[in-house]
């Protein structure tokens, strides 16, 4: 009896249970993984993939993806590292975070007013947005501008020794969590991926809610380029190719169904710290970055399957 | 010989057949009759091996066989054609005759696959380019495709769901002599129709289906449209009875009009009162659901004139429809209605969230609470919790769920397609009770519904459709189901 209440406590918590497993284990096979300095390091490398990964969840949520988002980290990154000439700071950001809207306008406005498949769109939108990055800086890496070389301090500073990365990704993490939970958009949002049709057949406007999902996507992928320009303190025009299956798979991990409808904000940040744990530790190993695509590949493989079996 | 015994089947607690017994002979074509949702369909797929009876037995010439796939029923010699086809159309006639055989040796002999081909399709009577893609054929001679596919394996028994009703009258003849072809080669045919002079003309007996149970078997001998009509019909249990209220003057007008349906058929009409319960009849592809998402605005239809509470509106969308008051329930709660996955909370809230939240659209989770549980226990809905998923719940539980939503959103005018399908007997009284009370309470109901003794049940007013416009109309002292039925079937008017 108290088997079975342990088992269904562990399946319905079960990312959070494999993210407490790699932290274990993390911890285990290596001197120096729970070290403020590698943590605070692990931290910031996960905050822009994990504000990328959230917008990814909103979208996998109403049943639709978006492949775009790579493209946007190098192209947001190469348009801010430009504007930084021109322009101070707090304009230089609401600027890319404009431009990082309209690629979502765009996407969304195929998507959803032309019905063209999302998969189509935002491939289309991928290979265009790599384009005009490279465009813009020319094929070469796009150092930050005298003007606003505060975004240096987001990226690197800390508050109370908590990186400030950690912070934006706290906010928008409880920003989503109550969106999904308590508001009327969240509830249309999971309604949309469980049931377009009825979603539309209850008088709701489906087009307007799947066309922000794609804006608030792009948006949260251009907090995330502005994170790792902050960073790096170069706007890189081939940077983030494959970032896309990252956020993706971050989401599976979360236990999202790809078909819609269900998936959670805690559990994609569960997932995104899983993905970075496993190439945190692999680093400290020493293990080559060969090896530990393959080894990543197959621990997605492996969660994916633990999840199904449930 | 074919012969079925005591199938019974049941989805979810509701029979879709019980203790149903016939049989096929070689040589004979045997016809299956029955209104829609009276089991047809689940017997012909148990027969093909598509669904799993739950208890009884197949025999094939006296020996009980297994039928639990369709490709155990395929080696049987059992061929089912359902009104889709299934034909690939960007392929050949003779590539897909020969679809199920292609890959069973390494290369294909394309010479000697169209001559093959092409003896089959002239076995049957008939001579056809069999180079051609089927996606350029008449419905007509893509059925005979289908019918030659059927050939080329092993066929003992031929099952033909509705196949008429793809095909114009001078098509229809070239079915029947494809059958009589059939008939002379020894397979027994299996014929579902609901036409009833296609059946006196065509078939050798007839084993008419109500309520998922065979009500007789009987002979073409002396049999007439009206015989057939009354063996369809029988009498079951009674349920409730209400008395439509007199009309009071307060009452106000829902009126539809130019809804056209079909380019050649007169434009639909009519008007209904709050309080008052209308009916709509018709077969399925009577344009019954068609004109229910029409007035919702579900599909585009630009003439369209509404007019209720002395004001006319043409509302385009659903969006707009709900806006003024409109509300629709679906025949397909799966697809169009309801959000299985999602929690009852949701589900009710979904078509009004303004009681309950504030203009961030952030919902008062309390508020919520008790308006949703105060529906959900004014309805009866059996659930574990109001966070429970919709799909956990029966059929019943399910419509009330989404009646709700409707009620919750204020809605004046309910459009409810199907309000029983998939819904067991005892919760169908509820259904109706909630019908009843949503009426008294000054609403208008528009009712479209299969089950003709429903619509007499809860109808106060029942019109009858046929391609796309109505037939006619039948106020509540003549309701009779003979009289729906002939409005709905016959090709003459009475």
């Amino acid at each position: 009896m108290n088997l079975i209440r342990i088992k269904k406590v562990f399946y319905q918590n079960d990312t959070l249970f494999i993210f407490i497993l790699m932290l274990l284990l993390s911890g285990v096979v290596t001197d120096n993984f729970f070290t403020v300095n590698n943590i605070s390091n692990l931290i910031r490398q996960s905050a822009p993939i994990g504000l990328i990964s959230m917008g990814m969840l909103l979208v996998i949520l109403i049943g639709g993806i978006d492949l775009s988002v790579g493209s946007v980290v190098a192209m947001i990154g190469v348009a801010f590292s430009l504007l930084s000439y021109e322009v101070y700071f707090p304009v230089a950001v609401i600027l890319s975070i404009a431009l990082g809207a309209l690629v979502g306008a765009l996407s969304g406005y195929l998507i959803a007013f032309k019905k063209m498949a999302s998969f189509i769109a935002t491939l289309a939108m991928m290979t265009m947005v790599r384009g005009v990055g490279y465009l813009l800086s020319k094929g070469a890496p796009v150092s930050v501008g005298s003007h606003s070389s505060d975004i240096l301090v987001l990226g690197a500073g800390d508050f109370l020794g908590i990186p400030y990365a950690a912070f934006l990704l706290l906010i928008v993490f409880v920003i989503l969590f109550v969106l999904l939970k308590y508001n009327v958009l969240g509830r249309i949002i999971l309604a949309i991926g469980s049931n377009e049709e009825a979603v539309r057949l209850s008088g709701i406007a489906v087009k307007r809610t799947k066309f922000m999902v794609y804006v608030i996507c792009s948006i949260l992928t251009a907090l995330g380029a502005l994170l790792i320009v902050g960073r790096t303190g170069v706007g890189t025009p081939n940077i983030g190719i494959g970032l896309e299956l990252d956020a993706i798979a971050a989401v599976v991990i979360g236990g999202a169904s790809l078909f819609g409808g269900r998936g959670s904000v805690l559990n994609t940040l569960l997932g995104v710290f899983i993905l970075s744990m496993i190439g945190n530790v692999m680093n400290l190993l020493d293990i080559t970055s060969y090896l530990q695509q393959i080894i990543k590949g197959m621990i997605i493989i492996v969660a994916v399957l633990f999840q199904k079996n449930n | 010989m074919f012969e079925l015994r005591n199938i019974s089947k049941s989805y979810g607690g509701v029979h879709a057949l019980k203790d149903v017994s016939m049989t096929a002979e070689p040589g004979k074509i045997h016809a299956l009759l029955g209104e829609n949702g009276a089991g047809k369909s689940t017997l012909m797929k148990i027969l093909s091996g598509a669904v799993q009876k739950d208890s009884g037995a197949i025999y094939i010439d006296g020996i009980e066989r297994d039928l639990s796939s369709p490709k155990k029923a395929k080696n049987e010699g059992i061929s089912i054609i359902y009104q889709e086809f299934s034909l690939v159309p960007e392929l050949t006639v003779a590539e897909n005759i020969y679809l199920n055989q292609l890959g069973e040796t390494f290369w294909i002999n394309w010479n000697e696959l169209y001559k093959k081909a092409d003896g089959v399709v002239k076995s049957l009577g008939f001579s056809l380019d069999v180079k051609r893609k089927v996606a350029s054929l008449s419905v007509a001679e893509q059925q005979i495709v289908e019918i030659a596919k059927a050939l080329v394996s092993e066929l003992k028994l031929l099952i033909l769901d509705e196949p008429s009703d793809v095909l114009g009258p001078r098509e229809v003849r070239i079915l029947y002599q494809t059958l009589e072809k059939l008939k002379e080669r020894g397979v027994a045919i299996i014929y579902i129709s609901h036409h009833l002079q296609e059946i006196l003309e065509i078939s050798d007996s007839v084993t008419v289906l109500r309520d998922g149970k065979a009500v007789s078997t009987v002979k073409n001998e002396g049999l007439t449209g009206d015989k057939l009509i009354a063996m369809m019909l029988g009498k079951v249990l009674n349920r409730p009875k209400r008395t439509t209220p007199a009309l009071s003057s307060e009452a106000k007008v829902f009126r539809v009009s130019g809804i056209g349906l079909s380019p050649s058929f007169t434009e639909i009409a009519f008007e209904v009162r709050t309080g008052e319960i209308l009916g709509i009849a018709g077969l399925v592809g009577s344009g019954r659901t068609e004109l229910l998402r029409a007035i919702f605005g579900a599909d585009t239809m630009p003439k369209k004139q509404l007019y209720f509470n002395h004001r006319s509106f043409n509302s385009t969308t659903p969006k707009k429809s709900v806006e003024w008051g409109i509300a629709m329930v679906p025949e397909d709660r799966k697809k169009q209605g309801g959000f299985l996955t999602q929690s009852l909370r949701n589900n009710i809230s979904i078509a009004r969230f303004d009681e309950v939240a504030n203009r961030l659209g952030f919902i008062h989770k309390a508020k919520e609470t008790s308006r949703v549980t105060g529906l959900t226990d004014r309805l009866k809905v059996k659930c574990a919790s109001i966070d429970a998923p919709l799909g956990s719940l029966s059929g019943g539980n399910q419509q009330k769920v989404i009646l709700a939503k409707w009620m919750n959103s204020g809605a004046d005018i309910f459009l409810i397609d199907e309000p029983t399908r998939g819904v067991d007997v005892g919760a169908r009284s509820q259904i109706y009770d909630i019908l009843f009370e949503l009426a008294d309470s000054g609403k208008v109901l528009i009712i479209v519904s299969s089950d003709l003794e429903e619509l007499i049940t809860i109808a106060d007013r029942i019109v009858v459709m046929k391609n796309g416009s109505i037939r006619g109309e039948v106020g509540k002292d003549d309701f009779s189901e003979e009289q729906l039925l002939r409005l709905a079937i016959e090709e003459k008017e009475i």
